[in-house]
């Protein structure tokens, strides 16, 4: 269903939304924008993009999987062990980019391919994404057209807003999105055919806006098959000091690392929980007999993105790289892996 | 005035003669204004070397890299490594040899004079131009930063861009080099640790709330550890992975390794892992404020480890990074050290 | 009646000197209260930040490092280097916000075993009205 929804109205209809814990972009004292639940007194959508993306509230950098612990009745050891899933609480989060929603439904594919992630997918069922189209360019750096999303793309996204001025275009995708229209009740309008007209005026503009391309990534895939070995790695990752900041604020990584945590040896007691890793480390590839297949900065560079842009496309056809730009603005030596897939293509011919 | 044209003959001498493998520099990076770090291998690459308010950057910490590629080639090769610093990167090279992680003769450093201005925050500036686009920062000859922008030049005082550590800077030109480029002139600073001040005056209970808002948001990125040349342990206290194995080590053994600090980022543990790096950095950090701009959830960081370099002055009477030849502040001691806290 | 709040203490004691001392408190039946957990290490000198880090983060309420007077460490120097580096640990540790009287050090000697009762007995009453330690404590 298509709604118009104008912008007065929007704390209306979050105040309607009482069942679900609302997350909207929260600005800090230096200006940047988190996730963060809303005070309702600081409800607008005017902001470019979050720093970290939605992933961190659909995937978190702390997942409890189990709780274990051992319990001794008198020469008897029991192990109890207890899965926990997370809560049951319906979540909405405000204000998501279209190149972010892209990255979970490519997130989706990973969670649910042999093996259905009960955690990731407990999250995901409960959330609902309410997306904002991009006027303009949220980062100096997006180039979301080049590897196959645009500025108001609708994959992954339950709801979707284009902002017409004073109002926005409200266009539900999902029966979740739906139920979270209804539940706003009258708060919205119908819309007249000149208002969509408006928004697909608007969404048509906000595609020429984007002004960094990445020529035949398709053409790239191919190359960087044939680059494993090249010494062009090398020289691209000489400044890389590998932070890890690429991978943990890029909205579609999701490589995780299991660990058990105790909270007492004796009576063995803990938890199992998964957090965010790394291809960027040095110690991701260790393994337990010592050898490091991945011991320099230019293999990881290359698997980073060789992952993006040839591993997923063989895997799912989808570039895993949904354009967004964090890793090229936030990169502190400034790698730019437009820059550096350009040099691969021109290489690679 | 500092140039890079003094620098760049030199360096293209070094090059030409082999006296150097490479030279660390900053060159023009992606977005064509701001400056990147860059390897000069030939001579005739020497031309992109730049050197203006935007080479934040130290690049003391490739240094570290350079150390660790050599520890691996079976033959390494002996020459030194150029290496263009700022004062405040100066201090690094001199911490560095101060603890023999590296020789002098390792490294060849052209220096180059902030003279009485420094770097540029990235932040500021936006804040300062608002929807103006900058193309190209130099710095004028009256203490003005003249930006060059798609809506014409704008001139502005140092004080209102500089990065907030260029303010309390204790060195403006290196310590230490072998060439130099620009004038030995220092900046006056009133209050060495005046940025402080507003921590300090705070309660107990408000700093800890402070500090736990702060820390709250780090998701364990490493960021932080990963720019500083100053953490170059090959093994950290958070990855306690690393472990002589042995045919024989049972899987046992490999899962009981002590685990100082979890790796999910719960607050007490992003503590743990603040608090221990910053006291590794007690009496070597010399506030190049790269954990702070690299932290891309701006925590600020300085704060944490300029604590305890204002602590090492006031109590010790240590500055790290000026003089190579002293012990490292904790592997020393005065008789009359302070002991009033002591039972 | 409720339970009234007893700290846990972790004491670092120097082999040489404080674990002495307190001995000599054991055998010679001196009363003191049962909230410490001792930690023998060979000298005060040896304590890495991180032990103090780590005792809190597991749930300590109080941390003590103990060694010999200055001039008589067993290995000459140890205690100096003590001096130094847990006074920057404790300036740290106030700085960001934990109260300062839950890490204390002492110089307690081997011969010294009324000094080290003493020093729990303060250490205790310091530590009851400030509650338990929940600001490092690892919560899982």
């Amino acid at each position: 269903m298509e709604k118009i929804l104008s912008k007065k109205a929007l704390p209306q209809w979050v105040k309607t939304l009482t069942s679900y814990k609302v997350y909207f972009p929260k600005k800090d004292k230096d200006e940047r924008w988190n996730y963060a639940e809303i005070d309702h007194e600081d409800i607008n959508l005017a902001f470019l993009n979050t720093t970290l993306p939605p992933k961190k509230l659909l995937f978190p950098q702390k997942e409890l999987f189990l709780e274990f612990a051992k319990t001794a009745d008198g020469d008897q050891e029991t192990l109890e062990v207890k899965e926990i899933l997370p809560d049951e609480q319906p979540v909405v989060i405000f204000g998501v980019r279209p190149c972010d929603a892209r990255a979970a439904w490519l997130l989706d594919k990973v969670f649910a391919g042999e093996f259905t992630d009960p955690y990731y997918w407990k999250r995901r069922n409960q959330t609902t994404l309410v997306g904002l189209a991009c006027d303009t360019p949220p980062w100096e750096n997006c180039f979301c057209l080049s590897v196959e999303g645009s500025p108001c793309s609708e994959e992954g996204l339950d709801i979707l807003l284009t902002d017409l001025g004073d109002k926005y275009f409200v266009k539900s995708l999902t029966e979740k999105g739906a139920t979270l229209i209804r539940a706003g009740k009258k708060v919205f309008q119908n819309p007249k055919p000149e208002d969509q007209k408006r928004a697909q005026a608007v969404q048509a503009e906000s595609v020429k806006k984007i002004k960094r391309q990445l020529k035949d990534a398709r053409a790239i895939s191919s190359t960087l098959k044939r680059m494993f070995d090249s010494p062009l790695w090398d020289e691209e990752s000489m400044s890389c000091i590998r932070c890890g900041i690429c991978t943990y604020l890029c909205p579609s990584c999701h490589c995780f690392d299991i660990n058990d945590e105790l909270e007492s040896a004796s009576p063995l007691k803990g938890n199992r929980v998964r957090t965010w890793d790394t291809c960027q480390f040095p110690d991701f590839t260790m393994h337990s007999s010592g050898h490091n297949p991945r011991p320099e900065k230019a293999s990881r560079l290359r698997q980073r993105l060789c992952h993006k842009f040839q591993y997923f496309v063989e895997t799912y056809d989808k570039f895993q790289c949904v354009g967004c730009g964090r890793c090229i603005s936030l990169c502190p030596v400034g790698i730019d892996i437009i820059k550096v897939l350009e040099k691969v293509n021109q290489h690679g011919t | 005035m500092a140039k890079i044209e003094d620098l760049k003959e030199e360096a293209k001498k070094l090059l030409r003669e082999g006296k150097v493998k490479y030279i660390i520099g900053y060159g023009v990076g992606g977005n064509g204004w701001t400056a990147v770090p860059v390897f000069i291998k030939k001579p005739e690459d020497v031309d992109g070397l730049i050197w203006d308010p935007t080479c934040v950057h130290n690049l003391a910490r490739f240094l570290v890299d350079e150390k660790r590629r050599k520890a691996k080639e079976k033959q390494p090769d002996a020459r030194p490594v150029g290496i263009i610093v700022k004062g405040c990167d100066s201090r690094a090279i001199v911490v560095l040899l101060q603890e023999k992680f590296i020789d002098r003769k390792d490294v060849y450093i052209l220096g180059v004079s902030c003279e009485k201005a420094g770097v540029v925050d990235d932040k500021k500036l936006a804040k300062k131009l608002k929807e103006k686009k900058p193309k190209k920062i130099e710095l004028g000859d009256n203490g003005q930063f003249i930006i060059d922008t798609d809506g014409g030049k704008v001139e502005v005082p140092v004080e209102e861009l500089l990065a907030e550590r260029c303010l309390e800077c204790k060195a403006n030109f290196p310590v230490i080099y072998d060439v130099l480029s620009g004038d030995k002139t220092k900046r006056a600073v009133d209050k060495p640790f005046g940025s402080l001040e507003k921590i300090e005056a705070l309660s107990s209970e408000e700093r800890w709330n402070f500090w736990r808002a702060e820390l709250e948001k780090c998701i364990r990125c490493y960021a932080c550890r990963s720019v500083c040349p100053m953490c170059y342990c090959d093994e950290c206290v958070v990855d306690s992975i690393n472990m002589a194995v042995a045919a024989d080590t049972s899987a046992e053994e490999k899962a009981q390794k002590i685990k100082w600090i979890q790796r999910s980022s719960e607050s007490s543990e992003n503590f743990v892992y603040h608090l221990v790096r910053a006291i590794h950095l007690g009496g070597r950090c010399i506030d190049c404020g790269e954990c702070e701009r690299a932290c891309p959830l701006d925590i600020p960081l300085r704060f944490l480890n300029k604590k305890l370099e204002k602590e090492a002055k006031d109590l010790f009477g240590y500055e790290a990074g000026f003089d190579s030849s002293l012990p490292a502040l904790i592997s020393c001691f005065k008789d009359d050290d302070p002991e009033d806290f002591i039972r | 009646m409720a339970e009234e709040f007893e700290p846990k203490i972790v004491a670092f004691l120097c082999k040489w000197c404080s674990s002495a001392g307190s001995d000599l408190a054991g055998v010679s039946r001196m009363e003191y209260p049962a909230n410490v957990v001792p930690i023998q290490v060979m000298c005060s000198g040896s304590i890495s930040p991180l032990y103090v880090f780590s005792a809190f983060n597991k749930g300590a309420d109080g941390v003590l490092v103990s060694g010999c007077h200055p001039g008589d460490c067993h290995y000459i120097k140890g205690n100096f280097y003590a001096r130094r580096r847990l006074k920057m640990v404790k300036q740290l540790l106030e700085y960001i916000g934990l109260e300062p009287q839950r890490f204390q050090m002492s110089w307690v000697s081997a011969a010294e075993g009324t000094k080290y009762t003493q020093v729990i007995k303060d250490f205790v009453k310091e530590l009851k009205p400030l509650g338990p330690q929940t600001k490092l404590r690892r919560t899982t």
